[in-house]
């Protein structure tokens, strides 16, 4: 069978390349596309340094690809540091949710003025231009790890213990609003009763009613809705009114957002000098994970004389 | 290639290039820029038909960078030169008899394949490299239609050309 030219030629190259110089003797051996890509490249290289035009396109595109680049790199660089920034971040809403809490316990009034100074209610001396801020609250950031809202009596488990400063009887919260109460604690985790458990009762106010305040109770079924009583039938309670914590429990901070009042108030059956409100809570219990333990600095003491109240009235 | 054929091939090599820059290029600065006439690739076209595909590559760089020294456009001939010595065999391919070229084709030109057939091969093979060209000389797939529009025309200017110089100068080896 009669060989074809380019058989023969090909044959023939390949048994003459001794004399040739070892990157032709290459580039012959891997045939004509390794050249072909070799040279190109070459042009290439030509092209974009010598061609004003071609240099021109050539350093926009790769200014355009390379910042792309960088850009993807900085994202999978920060989607891997992603818990230390949601740690610091914590922190970060522990001491301004602290600070504003605390800004709010102090706000007082010049007498008969409008105007409003810092002011440290609990300090002996009485004098309205003092401007010393002593810090009542503090807030340690938790995750909720388990959580109930189908029961009559729900609890969480939050992922913080007595090893983080976790005391019974604090308050928990989230940004959007109230979580429950600590109830038992150990070294690493503390249960939570909820909000929406029978036995929860949190003293709130209505700040559009001159704070006027009341109780706030769960009496099961919707997970969204509790129930405020105590608050006289006077006041004109409109419907989405806000509804934010009272600050005279002890363990929530006065002012957190709890929710809004649903729908137009009606007597109380049990006691009608006083309202029965539906609030809607602006937590949602079912999508609750991040939340705050807060610390009242101040509980110690204020339970010792909340002690005497008690001993007195016997 | 043996001596009897390099000289012809040389010849074409600087004829060719110095036809390039000297009258075409400067027809097309006076006719219009839709008036691009291709005439060097001829030189790799005629180049041996057993000569391997390295060579071809080799030799289309090279009379691509003659030019493009010619006419200050660096990098963009010997590109659209290289590339169409890598797809010459490719474009030949199709017209090429059963069991591929015989020693008795030593060029592909009209007196050993026939005006048929190298008008048919040689309209692929200019296509290849005429496409290309305009594609590394705008350098941007923005340009896209330009260079879309530009092929066409210079592929149509180019091929009522390429029957003239071989009707001129009948190559045979």
């Amino acid at each position: 069978m009669e060989r074809t030219i380019w058989q023969r030629s090909q044959l023939l190259s390949l048994s003459h390349l001794s004399p040739s110089p070892w990157l032709l003797q290459l580039l012959l051996r891997n045939g004509g596309f390794v050249t072909f890509l070799l040279v190109e490249i070459g042009c290439f290289a030509i092209m974009v340094n010598f061609e004003t035009r071609h240099k021109e396109i050539w350093a926009n595109t790769t200014g355009i690809f390379g910042g792309r680049a960088l850009e993807k790199r900085q994202m999978a660089s920060d989607y891997f540091s992603l818990y230390e920034t949601a740690d610091s971040l914590a922190h970060i809403v522990d001491s301004l949710q602290a600070r504003l809490s605390n800004a709010r316990q102090v706000q007082v009034s010049i007498r008969d003025t409008f105007f409003l100074v810092n002011y440290d209610s609990l300090a002996k001396t009485d004098s309205v231009r003092r401007k010393t801020i002593r810090p009542q609250y503090e807030f340690i950031t938790a995750k909720s790890i388990k959580n109930s809202i189908a029961g009559t009596n729900n609890w969480l488990i939050i992922n913080r213990g007595s090893k983080d400063g976790i005391q019974a009887d604090m308050a928990v919260v989230s940004p959007e609003g109230i979580v429950g109460i600590v109830r038992h604690v150990g070294t690493n985790f503390s249960l939570v009763m909820s909000v929406l458990h029978l036995q929860s009762k949190i003293s709130v106010a209505l700040p559009n009613q001159k704070n006027a305040f009341g109780s706030l109770t769960w009496e099961g079924g919707n997970p969204n809705e509790m129930t405020l009583r105590y608050i006289p039938q006077h006041f004109v309670v409109q419907d989405q009114e806000p509804v934010v914590t009272s600050g005279y429990s002890l363990m929530f901070p006065q002012g957190h957002p709890v929710g809004k009042v649903k729908g137009s108030p009606k007597p109380d059956p049990e006691n009608p000098y006083f309202l029965e409100i539906t609030v809607i809570l602006s937590q949602d219990m079912a999508t609750v994970r991040d939340v705050a333990v807060v610390k009242n600095l101040f509980k110690a003491e204020l339970d010792s004389l909340q002690l005497k109240i008690s001993n007195n009235e016997r | 290639m043996n001596g009897s054929n390099i000289t012809p091939n040389i010849i074409r090599f600087i004829g060719l290039v110095a036809v390039q820059v000297l009258l075409l290029n400067q027809m097309t600065n006076t006719v219009g820029e839709y008036f691009n006439v291709l005439l060097y690739p001829l030189f790799i076209l005629f180049l041996p038909l057993h000569l391997p595909t390295p060579y071809l590559v080799l030799l289309g760089f090279a009379i691509g960078i003659s030019v493009d020294a010619s006419i200050a456009t660096w990098g963009v001939h010997a590109s659209a030169g290289a590339f169409s010595g890598f797809m010459r065999s490719i474009a030949f391919w199709p017209f090429a008899p059963k069991g591929g070229f015989s020693a008795k084709d030593p060029i592909f030109a009209p007196a050993h394949v026939g005006w048929q057939t190298f008008l048919q091969g040689t309209a692929l093979f200019m296509a290849f490299h005429i496409l290309w060209f305009f594609t590394f000389s705008y350098f941007a797939p923005v340009f896209g239609w330009d260079i879309l529009k530009k092929t066409v025309a210079s592929w149509g200017f180019t091929m009522i050309f390429v029957p003239l110089y071989v009707a001129m100068f009948n190559p045979k080896k």
